[in-house]
């Protein structure tokens, strides 16, 4: 029991801290919840011009109007209440003279008369003659000690003393002129503006009094209210308008731009006949001609190059088909007298044996010609098969091995036992590895011809690396262009059009493969051909290294030591007679392993 | 008996220079310079094969190898200037037996000539079967489901070659050596193109082949696949 109880007590912080977990996503939500309007603003004022010139114009104008207004408010204001208080100031100067006259000059000596002429006076002052309602507050200077009084203090309306500002009641008892101030008249709850106007009178028996009359200047407030308002509604109706009409005009201005900017890109993706929509005569019509008119012009261009390409491999083309009947001819009528040549003087016999050879040369070029052809005019078609690349490799290596033979070269061969199966064009894959591989003969100096083929999930590759002469890495960026040659000055011996290896590189291409170089002047190259699996995968990485990692010596001479794993060569392998010579070459390396290829130059 | 060929090209030259080189090796020629002739000069020398070219002036060689097919089984090789795959493709599918590209050396045409003309060997009574279709080798007769196919002598060799080592996988290479003749690599579009050809014959779906079946990345056998 005690036993349950404790994974009880162990549940309980687990508890507790699942818990806690969804008080973060709740304010994580609140957070992308203001994020998201913000972020969608954010996008839109990028994106449109026409959301940007709206909410600016918006943004400037209200500033505008609400100077404009506050700046009106303002003048009207104190427009309205310098006027009243002209018209009131004139009011009180005069009835407050004509008060203070009357009690001055006032004979009563005792307390009922001089109340009831108080009273009368005073009553002549509220509302008398006014053209605002006005009120009056009398208010004894007090003196100290002396509480024998006439008159009280005394107020109009629901008016008391206490309305009169302690400044103003200073200044009124100390000097003899008229005095104001604003004041704020009535309850909390209903404050109104007022004017309070005040004079120093005497009542007998020659006592100071405070005499102030008080105007009550709500009906200003409520003016300047009502005008307020009106400016408000006012400002609102006139931001919208102008929201309208900021919208309304950077849509006829930007819908043109956003149209050529779609008529643009539709041109630009080939869509060659698109054109804007012209209407009238102003700005944006000429835009949209001056558009159109460039958009015809480069479709004329452009077609015109088309044409002139698709004339120029016609030719190619033609030539090339047109040529072959006769050279057809030729060929056999040529085969026919090679042949024959024995029964020739020796003279003759030579120039059969040269035209025979020639004609052969002539041939290859014309094939590679049409070839470049085909593919410069896009009709070149992928035929795609499931083939064993180890097969194709091999059945290269046969056909190379009597040339290497003759070069002096071995080849060797190093793939993996399990096969190597993909979907490629056999036929172009044998061509683009054929011309390597007698590319590297040609190139390799007697020494051997490593070929290699490697596998990953999405491709295979073959490298095939020569020890010749190498080439520098500006001629690596050129070897595959048509008829380049890295000496102009060498001498073409195999009788390669030239053409070779650009339309591996173009059969490459049709495979979406890739046909990468390396080289080192001196110490070799490598070529490697990586091809996607199949016509769906793409290659994300080759399966064997370009640059290879030994790269200053020939590893194994012989074939024998070869490093990788798989097959030891035996294909294409020519046993060397291992006499004197032979050796030396073993030690010359071995003694000067940076620079084997000078000392089997020599040496052979 | 010298085998007698018929040249159809409209080049005269070469068709003289191929003449000469058949004449060489022993066979007797006749020319055709134009393809809306060819045919009637086919019914009039009645050869022993036909060499075609595939741009004729007239009926192009595709139309003039179908007219042949259609009432004669004798071996057409075509001569082209294309290699495109479209074309040699399409000329295959037209019936002709294989192909030989221009230029071409005297000494492969003769080699293909041959190859085409090679007396078929007597059979012993000899019958085969794969799937429902059963091969009578020494009369040349090929049934499924007890009716007839006409099958072309090539289509027939393809066929007999396979089904006689139905256990076994051939590739195309050896397809080529075996039915065609070819010592060295060629083209193997030949053996997928008949491999059609004699399917659309003999299989009840060509799409599903039951006789003939592809082994991706070796070649063809005979037989179910298990």
């Amino acid at each position: 029991m005690s036993e349950h109880a404790t994974t009880g007590n162990e549940i309980v912080p687990v508890d507790a801290r699942a818990q806690v977990p969804p008080v973060a996503p709740a304010f994580l939500r609140l957070k992308l919840w203001i994020r998201r309007p913000i972020e969608w603003i954010r996008q839109r004022w990028q994106r449109h011009l026409m959301y940007r010139t709206v909410i600016s114009t918006l943004l400037f104008t209200s500033l505008a109007l609400l100077a404009a207004g506050a700046f009106l408010s303002n003048q009207i204001s104190s427009a309205l209440f310098s006027e009243r208080f002209n018209q009131i100031s004139k009011e009180s100067e005069r009835g407050l003279t004509q008060a203070r006259s009357i009690l001055e000059s006032a004979s009563t000596t005792d307390r009922v008369s001089t109340q009831s002429l108080v009273n009368s006076t005073l009553a002549t002052l509220e509302g008398d003659g006014a053209t605002v309602i006005r009120d009056f507050v009398l208010k004894p200077v007090p003196v100290a000690g002396d509480e024998n009084l006439y008159v009280g203090p005394t107020a109009s309306g629901s008016l008391t003393t206490r309305v009169v500002p302690e400044d103003l009641a200073e200044s009124v008892q100390n000097n003899s002129g008229i005095f104001w101030r604003s004041i704020e008249l009535g309850v909390d709850s209903g404050r109104q503006p007022g004017i309070i106007i005040g004079t120093k009178v005497l009542i007998p028996p020659g006592r100071e009094y405070g005499l102030y009359l008080v105007y009550d200047l709500s009906s200003v407030q409520s003016t300047l209210e009502f005008i307020n308002r009106a400016m408000v509604f006012t400002g609102l109706v006139l931001l919208l308008v102008v929201g309208f009409i900021s919208w309304s005009v950077s849509r006829t201005v930007v819908r043109p731009v956003a149209d050529a900017a779609y008529v643009s890109e539709r041109i630009a993706a080939g869509d060659l006949d698109r054109r804007m929509k012209v209407a009238g005569k102003d700005e944006v019509a000429r835009l949209g001609t001056a558009f159109n008119h460039m958009a015809q012009s480069l479709q004329e261009q452009i077609t015109a190059l088309n044409n002139l390409s698709a004339m120029q491999q016609r030719f190619v083309s033609d030539v090339s088909h047109e040529l072959r009947t006769p050279l057809t001819t030729v060929r056999m009528a040529a085969e026919l007298i090679h042949d024959a040549r024995e029964n020739f003087d020796p003279l003759t016999s030579r120039s059969a044996e040269l035209m025979y050879e020639q004609i052969e040369r002539f041939q290859n070029l014309l094939n590679d010609l049409l070839e470049v052809s085909r593919f410069d005019a896009g009709v070149a078609v992928l035929d795609r098969e499931s083939t064993d690349l180890n097969v194709i490799v091999r059945k290269v290596i046969d056909i190379a091995t009597p040339v290497a033979d003759e070069y002096g070269s071995i080849i060797r061969f190093n793939a993996p036992a399990e096969g190597c199966v993909a979907e490629f064009d056999p036929r172009r894959v044998e061509r683009i590895v054929r011309n390597l591989v007698l590319n590297a003969v040609e190139h390799g100096e007697q020494n051997p011809i490593d070929i290699t083929i490697g596998q990953n999930d999405s491709s295979v590759a073959v490298t095939v690396r020569d020890y010749g002469i190498g080439m520098s890495p500006e001629a690596s960026q050129h070897v595959f262009d048509r008829f380049w040659r890295a000496d102009p000055a060498r001498a073409r011996t195999t009788g390669g059009s030239g053409l070779g290896l650009s339309i591996s590189m173009e059969d490459t291409r049709l495979h979406d493969g890739r046909l990468e170089t390396w080289g080192k002047k001196g110490v070799g190259s490598v070529f490697r051909l990586t091809l996607p699996r199949t016509a769906f995968d793409s290659i994300s990485s080759s399966p064997l290294p370009l640059e290879p990692s030994v790269t200053e010596e020939i590893v194994g001479l012989l074939g024998d030591s070869f490093p990788l794993t798989g097959e030891v060569p035996k294909i294409g392998y020519t046993p060397l007679i291992l006499d004197d010579e032979d050796i030396l070459i073993e030690d010359e390396i071995s003694l000067k392993p940076t620079d084997p290829t000078d000392g089997l130059g020599e040496s052979k | 008996m010298k085998a007698r060929i018929l040249v159809v090209d409209d080049d005269e030259a070469l068709s003289e220079m191929i003449g000469i080189v058949l004449q060489n090796d022993g066979f007797d020629a006749s020319f055709c310079y134009d393809g809306s002739g060819a045919l009637e000069a086919f019914r009039e020398s009645n050869p022993d094969l036909v060499l075609l070219d595939l741009m004729l002036p007239g009926i192009d060689g595709i139309e003039v190898c179908k007219q042949i097919r259609a009432e004669s089984d004798v071996p057409v090789v075509m001569l082209t200037a294309k290699s495109d795959t479209a074309d040699v493709v399409r000329g295959l599918e037209s019936g002709a037996d294989d192909y030989v590209p221009k230029p071409f050396k005297p000494a492969e045409l003769v080699a293909r000539v041959r190859a085409r003309l090679r007396p078929n060997e007597t059979h012993a009574a000899e019958t085969l079967t794969v799937g429902d279709v059963s091969i009578d080798v020494a009369g040349h007769r090929v049934t499924r489901a007890d009716k007839q196919v006409s099958l072309t002598p090539l289509e027939f060799d393809l066929l007999v070659t396979m089904a006689r080592k139905p256990w076994q996988v051939f590739s195309r290479e050896q397809l080529l050596e075996a039915v065609w003749g070819y010592r060295h690599a060629a083209d193997t579009r030949l053996v997928n193109v008949h491999v059609q050809r004699l399917r659309s014959k003999i299989e009840v779906d060509p799409e599903k082949p039951q006789v003939i079946q592809t082994i991706r990345g070796v070649g063809y056998k005979a037989g179910t696949a298990s």
